[in-house]
């Protein structure tokens, strides 16, 4: 195996430890979105943490080792696809940061209320389907999707 | 090495599709070890995560693998290719399998012989995942 190959490897670890991250994280905010008891939800929470860990680490990985491949193949650093990935992988961070930031406080409140007696609770109800933050998980997944799709067809090259 | 980089346009959707399958199949695997080895109480979400996650995923990126290895073409039988070929075929046993057993967990859920059978089979195939993933994307000799 030649440095080509291993530096696509780990970017390719790299985006699936992002989507497969995104995947199981979602798994477990959608159960979350049907359960009523607050330890329920705060332990659906806590797993879909290992979620939002992947995508963190594969989002570095990504990153390093995908300016690596162009340095190391020589792509043009203004083409296209490079440019707009490069834009979307900002913005991807920014509404997953965003939304991780409500989720963590969503997480707190079902912790909290799980600790004084585990009653079902309309604010929570109510923060678990705030189309804010559903709206920047999702928007987050559809802006790395449409990276990988980028990476796929290289429009520009 | 160039040849790697520059594909026809055709190969794009079905290496879009085998790698988006592949994504979610990794992700909804890793979830449902989560689930059996964390939350064993929770059969149904085992079994819903299995039915309606890691089979639609397997499909979509076993289909996907097939259509893209009928414009490839690829020459001779290497051995990154057999890699991809058994673990996508023989883990459609291995998934089976484990959507059984989930299903029979949730039907006896005095037992717990099944959740930590489908999460033995699913930490199994989550490993083989990642060393096909290896092997198609460095594609040694």
């Amino acid at each position: 195996m030649d440095t080509y190959d291993w530096l696509l490897f780990l970017h390719v670890l790299g985006a699936f430890l992002v989507l497969g991250g995104a995947v199981l994280a979602g798994v477990f905010n959608f159960a979350a979105l049907r359960r009523e008891r607050p330890s329920e939800i705060a332990m659906l929470f806590k797993f879909a943490r290992v979620g939002v860990v992947s995508i963190g680490i594969g989002m570095v990985l990504t990153i390093v080792f995908g300016l690596w491949l162009v340095h190391h193949v020589g792509y043009g650093w203004g083409q296209t696809w490079i440019v707009l990935a490069l834009v979307l992988w900002v913005l991807a961070n920014a509404l997953g940061g965003i939304g991780g930031s409500r989720e963590k406080k969503t997480r707190e409140l079902a912790e909290r209320l799980a600790a004084e007696g585990d009653a079902p609770s309309a604010e929570l109800t109510a923060r678990l389907r705030d189309p804010v933050w559903l709206g920047l998980s999702w928007g987050s997944g559809i802006v790395i999707l449409v990276i990988l799709a980028l990476m796929i067809w290289k429009p520009g090259t | 090495m160039m040849v790697a980089l520059v594909r026809p346009d055709s190969w794009n959707l079905p290496l879009f599709l085998h790698v988006l399958g592949a994504t979610v199949l990794v992700g909804a695997i890793a979830a449902t070890v989560l689930i059996a080895v964390r939350a064993p109480a929770l059969r149904r979400l085992l079994v819903r995560t299995i039915g309606f996650l890691v089979l639609p995923a397997w499909v979509l990126m076993r289909f996907a693998g097939q259509w893209i290895d009928s414009r490839e073409n690829v020459p001779g039988d290497p051995a990154w290719l057999g890699v991809g070929f058994i673990v996508g075929d023989a883990g459609l046993v291995l998934l089976v399998v484990m959507a059984l057993i989930a299903w029979w967990g949730v039907r006896r859920p005095e037992r717990r012989w099944p959740v930590r059978a489908v999460a033995v089979i699913s930490g199994l195939y989550l490993i083989a995942l990642f060393v096909a993933m290896w092997a198609m994307t460095t594609k040694p000799d």
